[in-house]
């Protein structure tokens, strides 16, 4: 039973106290209000984030470019200095240490690991310069605060969300027939305005429906037409570029009703808005999602007695999020005992952290001495380099469908090396008190339901850092 | 352009004709022979790639996407100016081009296109294997892959042990540690976490220095297949090819990650040194990308795309194509280079020339028996 608390989150601290009914204990956390971070150093918001954004763009695209045309040395110099002005090294592990200690020492890790799940599901790749100053506070502002809405509300503020636009090319995604496909640029440049499919295509594929529902080329075709107009604002002063706040734009709008999936669609503004409404009310898109959140929690292949239960809550809450995720935790609890589900690396190094009520992440205040002009200090640096190098970095998904929730591409040679090698790493955040025989025995009373069977395991080993190693590395810890 | 359906068919007749006339392809077994698959994730654009030569139907689509300084392959194609290693491989008869061909698989999802294009299946997600890894095993290859990942690829699945190698610094645990985990492995039968720890066994226990970028991946992985009981078979990714904006044409996007493919090809061949002559280095993607660009100066998810292939068991160097056309009759759905050739049957026909394998086995038990086309005596050598 104590796996659940692994399962749903991220495992007890040693202290901390064990329900007597878990499934109680994980369904308060899942509350009406979004909680504040238990993280109490300086958090910035997405707009003063994406304005470091927009100088690392204006400054090396307008400027250092031209100014160093002729002179590759002097460029790559000037570069590394905008680079170190605008924090582009800082800010995504300011994000991840953000991210972290909701799990290690928050006080809603089951909202928390659900949060990670539609970070994931809402996944904004490694794309241009996205990872280092906007998907981390995308995820705290766009994510997180919407998952006490409606999954239609999720998705349309993920959809008009700045980084997903441009992540998936909608500020690209123009009318054929607009206002501005009619423009004398376009004519003198022979450049016919076209619509661009990428956002609509993953909007369903990814977002919403899956290829389950059925949809044909021309549905993305008909979607992409609802989804012109929606991009930066480029009347907003010119040196934003890219950068500007995401607004709908008639002139790059194709005008007239539209007709998407046999159905009619607003003209305008409305069009995005009903389309999603459209899209997060149809029957393959709860089917879809209650499969993820089965798949993401229970096991890599859930089946219908598990998925029932949450496309029923959907259905009578209207996809209130809330309702749809306690549908999520009780069929989790429900199959507890039938299921281990192999632990992705961020959830196991994170589980590893706050069962052991490790030094992690990085303290507060070390991000609070951070300076612009500067790169992030070896402390600083920890949490980026660290996800990098255990190949889970949420912020660097290779591709828009973020990463695989399965064992079995969890499962390499060298992706064992490093739950090896960090579970070394997890000893060495240990607090130094305890680094002892008595602390290990508490941790696997209050996280496993055969502690004899493991501390006698571990007791073949003398020194603590092997039995921590091991710990980490047993099947009942790969698993929750 | 001068190519034309009629002058393929031709050459078709011919392929057919040999296939048919029972002969196994069977080569030498004296030397270890090499296969590399490199995967071109996004939907790798063959008309960027490998753009035909002086055909209006495609330039009047691509105006700001053509490419200036194209590398003159034949009269009907040209090689993108970035692919310069590729170039020289093809000057040595060791680089050719299997050109307007994909996996039967037309919905344009990059995720299942990617997941049938390792599983070499037709419906996604259903086949747990890859084509690679059924062909070793077909082929009794254990312990013989390395995927230059950190993930093991779907690719490579089926065969039981495959290496991967993609460093990091830091301690390994003791000997003692290692042997602990194993026998509780073996308690709960996890098999193949036990056959992983075998293999980090052999590793060093400890690591200071860690590179993984393309050209340290494609140097080690030379290396190590140079030795004689090195691997047999190595895979690479490499990503970014889905280019909805900003494609560029010489230089950009597109281009990065072409000359990418490109350093593997060259480091490959500089680190197996004679043994480039027993190796096959094919591509793999999971789409071509459509023939006309989108304001956005990027193109769409599309159908046909291309083959690269390098190595001293080429047959000579070429571009290999049933060529479709680029008529907007003969386009796939009206917007994609069709695919004419199974991209199958050139991975089927690579690993009966690198495994020695009678083709129709592969054919069987690789791909279910499905309708390929051996093109071994067209590409490889026997």
């Amino acid at each position: 039973m104590k796996n659940f608390f692994r399962k749903v989150a991220f495992g007890l601290k040693p202290d901390e106290k064990i329900s007597s009914d878990p499934l109680v204990w994980a369904t308060s956390q899942i509350t009406d209000e979004i909680p504040d971070f238990s993280f109490k150093g300086k958090i910035y918001s997405e707009k003063e984030l994406r304005k470091h954004y927009k100088e690392w763009v204006f400054n090396d695209r307008k400027k250092l470019r031209k100014k160093f045309k002729k002179d590759k040395k002097g460029y790559k110099s000037a570069k590394n200095k905008l680079r170190a002005d605008t924090g582009q090294k800082f800010w995504r592990n300011l994000e991840l240490a953000i991210r972290h200690k909701e799990a290690t020492i928050g006080s809603h890790p089951v909202l928390t690991k659900l949060w990670y799940f539609w970070g994931n599901h809402f996944t904004i790749s490694d794309k241009d310069f996205l990872s280092h100053y906007t998907t981390g506070a995308y995820q705290r502002e766009t994510i997180r605060l919407n998952m006490n809405q409606t999954f239609e509300k999720l998705a349309h503020e993920a959809t008009v969300a700045w980084a997903m636009i441009h992540h998936l090319d909608n500020a690209v995604n123009v009318g054929p027939k607009s206002e501005d496909a009619k423009a004398d640029w376009r004519k003198r440049k022979k450049r016919p305005a076209t619509i661009n499919e990428n956002h609509a295509r993953e909007l369903l594929e990814l977002h919403t429906v899956s290829p389950n529902s059925g949809y044909t080329q021309e549905n993305i075709t008909e979607l992409a037409m609802i989804m012109t107009g929606w991009a930066p604002n480029d009347e907003q002063h010119k040196s934003l570029l890219e950068t500007a706040n995401v607004k709908f734009q008639r002139k790059y709008h194709q005008p007239g009703k539209k007709l998407f999936w046999g159905k009619e669609f607003p003209k305008g503004k409305k069009g995005l808005p009903a389309a999603i409404k459209f899209l997060a009310n149809h029957k393959s898109c709860r089917e879809f999602i209650a499969y993820k959140l089965c798949r993401y929690l229970i096991t890599d292949y859930p089946t219908k007695d598990m998925t029932d239960p949450i496309v029923k809550a959907w259905e009578k809450n209207d996809g209130f999020l809330p309702e749809v995720h306690k549908a999520a935790i009780k069929v989790a609890f429900e199959f507890n005992d039938k299921h281990k589900k192999f632990q992705t690396p961020e959830n196991w190094w994170l589980q590893m952290a706050r069962m052991t009520d490790a030094k992690w992440p990085p303290s507060d205040d070390k991000f609070d001495t951070y300076q612009l002009g500067f790169g992030p200090d070896p402390y600083q640096a920890k949490p980026h380099k660290f996800m990098k190098d255990m190949g889970h970095h949420p912020y660097l998904s290779q591709q828009p469908n973020g990463f695989s929730d399965l064992a079995e591409d969890w499962m390499s040679p060298e992706l064992i090396i490093r739950r090896l090698l960090y579970a070394r790493q997890g000893y060495i955040n240990l607090k130094p008190d305890n680094k002892n025989d008595e602390f290990f025995e508490k941790v696997v009373t209050n996280n496993f339901d055969n502690p004899e069977k493991i501390m006698k395991i571990l007791n073949k080993n003398e020194k603590t850092i092997d039995k921590h190693i091991l710990l980490f590395n047993l099947p009942e810890v790969l698993r929750a | 352009m001068k190519i034309s359906r009629r002058n393929f068919l031709k050459g078709s007749l011919t392929t057919l004709f040999l296939a048919g006339s029972g002969f196994p392809v069977y080569s030498s077994t004296e030397n270890k022979k090499n296969l590399v698959v490199i995967m071109l994730r996004g939907g790798m654009d063959a008309l960027c790639a490998v753009p035909v030569v002086g055909d209006k139907n495609f330039e009047k689509r691509r105006k700001e996407l053509i490419l200036d300084n194209t590398i003159k392959l034949n009269s009907d194609f040209s090689l993108h100016p970035g692919l310069t290693n590729f170039h020289e491989l093809w000057k040595e008869k060791k680089s050719a081009i299997v050109h307007a061909t994909n996996i039967p698989y037309t919905e344009r999802s990059h995720f299942d296109g990617q997941n049938l294009m390792e599983s070499g299946g037709k419906i996604p997600y259903k086949v747990k294997t890859g084509w690679l890894g059924r062909g070793m095993k077909v082929a009794g290859l254990k312990q013989e892959g390395l995927a230059l990942a950190l993930p093991m690829p779907l690719i490579l699945r089926g065969v039981p042990q495959n290496n991967n190698y993609f460093p990091t610094k830091g301690k390994l645990p003791s000997d003692k540690v290692l042997a602990l985990l194993k026998d509780v492995y073996s308690d709960r039968s996890e098999d193949e976490l036990i056959g992983m720890l075998e293999i980090i066994k052999s590793r060093p226990k400890e690591t200071s220095y860690a590179a993984d970028d393309t050209y340290s991946l494609a140097s080690e992985a030379g290396t190590l297949m140079k030795e004689p009981n090195g691997p047999r078979v190595a895979v690479f990714e490499v990503g970014g090819f889905d280019t909805h904006a900003a494609q560029g044409g010489e230089h950009g996007t597109h281009s990065d990650c072409l000359k990418e493919m490109d350093l593997i090809f060259a480091t490959l061949k500089k680190r197996l040194k004679d043994q480039f002559d027993n190796t096959l280095i094919v591509t793999l993607t999971e789409f071509g990308r459509t023939i006309k660009q989108n304001s956005g100066l990027g193109t769409e998810h599309g159908y046909g795309s291309a083959i690269f292939m390098g190595g001293g068991l080429l047959k000579k160097n070429q571009v290999y194509a049933d060529w479709p056309g680029l008529k907007n009759k003969e386009l796939f759905q009206g917007r994609d280079l069709n695919s004419t050739i199974d991209a199958r049957s050139v991975y089927a026909s690579a690993m009966s020339t690198v495994f020695d394998l009678d083709f129709k086995r592969i054919q069987k038990d690789v791909f279910w028996g499905e309708d390929l086309q051996n093109l071994s005596d067209k590409l490889f050598k026997a």
